[in-house]
């Protein structure tokens, strides 16, 4: 999901005020270590994914946003 | 029977299957990236070790004592542990899991970390969460958002339970542009 498609949802929901920031690459490696993230996956995805892009195929975000009064 | 056009109820057969299998967390390596050393010390190592997320949201939720606050897929329950900190004894903190088990593993954590007098863990799904309209201050996530096959509805969900001028804090991923379609389409993918 794309930060502006996520910061879209939020407001359809509702949502007001909404903030997206403390964006931090995620890349490969650092999925790898994550249980949920199978082997498998983790080769397809070093496999097809262009080396100058492996590590930083996702960003960390935090996003805040507020339910109006 | 309606067909399930968006094969939610197999992206989310996929994702509880694969949650439901793992034996551990990310470990202390993720949570060093997220989390700094005070608050590491502040929660049991069960906790640390089982931690899943890819942020710390707690740290920016801005949590007052006497608040409920709310942590949708709460896991191993490191951000709910660290939010009840937060709250105090005067407040409440709310744990929420699609698995009992993880909820088990969670309440261990929490009484090892004595906030079990005002930290609970509830099984439920975000998409339908078991709380009253309006009965949270502050809602907070950490990498879950993503795993839902229904993303909008969970967020209406936050929405309803939180009350008017409530707040929502959440990590998460996000991606811009296409994943290559062998990355996309396999089902394991769908659960990281």
């Amino acid at each position: 999901m794309a930060e502006r498609v996520f910061a879209g949802k939020l407001q359809r929901a509702g949502f007001a005020d909404v903030w997206v920031g403390g964006q931090q690459p995620f890349g490969i490696d650092q999925a790898a270590l994550y249980p949920l993230f199978t082997p498998e996956v983790i080769q397809v995805m070093r496999d097809t994914i262009p080396a100058d892009h492996q590590a930083h195929v996702a960003t960390g975000v935090i996003v805040k946003a507020r339910r109006p009064q | 029977m309606a067909r399930d056009l968006m094969f939610q109820q197999e992206i989310k057969e996929t994702v509880q299957r694969a949650y439901a299998a793992i034996t551990g967390g990310a470990g202390e390596t993720v949570a060093r990236r997220h989390y700094r050393d005070h608050e590491l010390a502040e929660v049991p190592p069960g906790a640390v070790q089982w931690a899943l997320g890819v942020g710390n949201p707690v740290r920016y939720a801005r949590l007052q004592p006497g608040q409920t606050v709310l942590d949708v897929g709460s896991g191993g329950g490191i951000d709910t542990i660290l939010a009840a900190r937060r709250v105090g004894p005067e407040g409440r903190a709310i744990g929420l899991d699609v698995l009992e088990e993880m909820c088990e593993r969670a309440r261990r954590h929490a009484a090892q970390a004595g906030v079990e007098g005002w930290t609970e863990f509830r099984r439920g799904e975000m998409e339908d969460i078991p709380l009253p309209d309006a009965s949270v201050d502050v809602a907070i996530s950490n990498g879950v958002l993503n795993l839902s096959a229904r993303k909008s509805r969970a967020l209406a969900e936050i929405f309803r339970v939180l009350a008017p001028g409530g707040r929502i804090c959440m990590a998460d991923l996000t991606v811009e542009g296409d994943l290559p379609p062998e990355v996309a389409n396999d089902q394991s993918a769908w659960a990281g």
